[in-house]
C-alpha cells in the first residue's frame, strides 16, 4: 500500500483537529461561555433581589473564580460582603481588586470609590477622608466622594470642613444642599453659644439665615440666645417666628416661649399667640399651655373647663394625665384611689411611647433631635400626632 | 480526564516511532520545480503538522472575520461616522 493512501485519510484528520483546536482556544480566549455565565449572573441577580444574600454570594463567588476578569463581579461581591456588615472581606476585595495590573483607571476609581465605602462602614473614617479626597483630587466621581466627604465630616462634627465640601459639592452637581448648609451653620451656633460665645453665635446664625431663610432651628437658636441675655422680648420674637416658619416644631418651641412670654409679662398677647396656634395645629401642646395659662389667671375652674372642652375635640392621653392631676386634690376617698391607679396607667402608657419619629426613615425617639441617628437626615425628625403622643 | 489523554498521547508517540522504525526507507516526492528525498515517517508526520496548521489557520481566519462584522454592527457610531443602516 502506498504511503499516499495513508496521507489521503490522516490529513482531513489532522485538519478538521487543528479546526477544532484553533475555535476552543478563541473560545477560551474571548469568553464566548457567554450563555453559561450570564446564567450563573442572573442566578446570583435572582437571589439578590429575593433577599437570599447568602446563596448571591456563593454564586458571584464561584463566577468570579470561574472568570477572573470580570471587574464587575467582584465589585458586586464586594457590595455584598459590606451590605451583610462583613466589612473585612469587602475590604479585602477592594483592596485586591485596586492593587490588579492591568485594571483600567475608571474602573479603579470605581473600586477607590467602594473601599473608601468600606473603610467608611468600618468606622476607620480617617482612611476613608484620605481616600475620598484623593478621589476629589483626581476629579474621578467627584460629587460621591464630596458626599462621603460631608457625611465623615459631620460625623466628626468638623463642621466647617462640611459647610466647605458641601458648598464645592453644590457647585459640582447644582444641587440646593442650603437646608443642610443652614444647620452646620446651627451646630457652630449651638457649639459656640454653649462655650459663651454669644456675638460669633450669632454671627454663624446669621450665616444660617442666608443659606435658609426660614430655618426654624435658626429662629429657636435666636431666641434661645435672647432669652439667656435676658433679652426676652426680643426672644419672643424670634420664638415666634420660629412657629411661623414651620408649625409642626409647636411642642418644642412652647415651652422656652411661655417662659419669655411670663419674663415679659405679655400673656394677653400669649393667650392671642396660643388662640391663633390651637385653630392651625391639631397637637395637645397649645391646649395644655392655654389650660395653665387659664388656670394662673381666671382659677382652676376655668383651666379645667377650658381642658374638658378640648379634649372632647381632641382626645389626648397627656391631655388626660393633666387632667386628673387638676382635679386630683378634689376628690376624697375611694375614688381618690381609683384615680391614683388611672394616673399611674397614663403615665406607664406615656413611658413606653415615642414621641418623635423621622419622616424619612421611620425612626422612633424619645428626645428631639436635628439629625436622625439613623438615616442621618436632617430636620426629618417630627413630633408624632396621635392619641398617646402629641 | 488529563491523565488519559496524557497516557493516549503516549500510546501514539511510541506507535509513532515503532511505525517510523519499520518504515526507515527514504522516500522521495517529485514537487515540479524540486525534488525531495525524507524517511517515510518523517513524510506522514510532516502531512499531518501542515494539515492541522491549515486547519486552525482556516478557524482563526473564519472566527475573526465574524467578529470584526458582529462589532461593526453592533458599535456603529463609534467613531465620527455613522454606520450605514
Ligand atoms: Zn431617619
Amino acid at each position: 500500500m502506498s504511503i499516499l493512501y495513508v496521507l489521503v485519510l490522516l490529513v482531513p484528520a489532522a485538519f478538521a483537529s487543528g479546526w477544532f483546536a484553533a475555535r476552543r482556544a478563541a473560545v477560551h480566549r474571548s469568553g464566548m461561555r457567554v450563555s453559561e455565565l450570564s446564567s450563573d449572573y442572573f442566578r446570583g441577580l435572582n437571589y439578590l433581589l429575593n433577599e437570599e444574600q447568602d446563596k448571591a454570594i456563593e454564586v458571584f463567588l464561584k463566577l468570579a473564580e470561574y472568570n477572573r476578569d470580570t471587574v464587575e463581579t467582584h465589585l458586586a461581591l464586594g457590595n455584598l460582603f459590606r451590605r451583610r456588615g462583613e466589612v473585612d472581606r469587602a475590604i479585602r476585595l477592594h483592596q485586591h481588586l485596586v492593587s490588579r495590573p492591568g485594571l483600567s483607571e475608571a474602573m479603579k476609581t470605581v473600586a477607590l470609590l467602594e473601599l473608601g465605602e468600606d473603610y467608611m462602614r468600618a468606622g476607620l473614617l480617617d482612611r476613608a477622608e484620605a481616600l475620598f479626597s484623593d478621589l476629589v483630587a483626581m476629579n474621578a466621581h467627584a460629587p460621591s466622594a464630596l458626599r462621603h466627604l460631608v457625611a465623615i465630616y459631620q460625623h466628626e462634627r468638623d463642621w466647617h470642613k462640611a459647610i466647605d465640601h458641601a458648598r464645592r459639592l453644590e457647585a459640582m452637581t447644582g444641587d440646593d444642599e442650603s437646608p443642610m448648609i443652614a444647620q452646620f451653620y446651627c451646630e457652630l451656633a449651638e457649639q459656640a453659644r454653649q462655650h459663651g460665645a454669644r456675638s460669633e453665635a450669632r454671627d454663624y446664625l446669621h450665616q444660617a439665615f442666608e443659606c435658609q431663610p426660614d430655618c426654624v432651628r435658626a429662629f429657636m437658636l435666636t431666641g434661645r440666645l435672647h432669652a439667656e441675655a435676658g433679652e426676652h422680648a426680643e426672644a419672643v420674637e424670634a420664638y415666634e417666628a420660629a412657629v411661623g416658619a414651620d408649625i409642626a416644631f409647636v411642642p418644642e418651641i412652647l415651652p422656652p416661649l411661655l417662659n419669655s412670654y411670663a419674663r415679659t409679662g405679655q400673656m394677653e398677647r400669649a393667650e392671642h399667640f396660643l388662640r391663633d396656634i390651637l385653630a392651625r395645629y391639631n397637637g395637645i401642646s397649645p391646649v395644655l399651655a392655654l389650660t395653665k395659662l387659664y388656670n394662673q389667671r381666671d382659677g382652676e375652674r376655668a383651666g379645667i373647663e377650658f381642658l374638658t372642652s378640648q379634649l372632647r375635640q381632641r382626645p389626648s392621653v397627656r391631655g388626660l394625665m393633666a387632667l386628673i392631676d387638676a382635679t386630683m386634690d378634689k376628690i376624697e376617698g375611694e375614688a381618690r384611689e381609683n384615680f391614683l391607679i388611672l394616673r399611674d396607667l397614663t403615665r406607664k402608657l406615656l413611658e413606653g411611647q415615642a414621641m418623635y419619629r423621622c419622616s424619612r426613615c421611620g425612626f422612633g425617639a424619645k428626645a428631639h433631635h436635628w439629625q436622625c441617628p439613623s438615616c442621618k437626615g436632617w430636620s426629618t425628625i417630627r413630633p408624632i400626632h396621635g392619641v398617646a403622643n402629641e | 480526564m488529563r491523565l488519559i489523554a496524557l497516557l493516549i498521547l503516549a500510546l501514539f508517540i511510541v506507535a509513532g516511532v515503532v511505525v517510523g522504525a519499520l518504515n526507515a526507507g527514504p522516500v522521495s516526492y517529485d514537487l515540479a520545480f524540486f525534488q525531495v528525498t525524507m524517511p517515510k515517517g518523517a513524510g506522514v508526520l510532516l502531512a499531518l503538522v501542515i494539515g492541522w496548521l491549515l486547519g486552525g489557520l482556516t478557524a482563526w481566519l473564519g472566527m475573526s472575520l465574524r467578529h470584526r462584522r458582529v462589532l461593526r454592527r453592533t458599535r456603529p457610531s463609534n467613531g465620527k461616522t455613522p454606520a450605514r443602516a
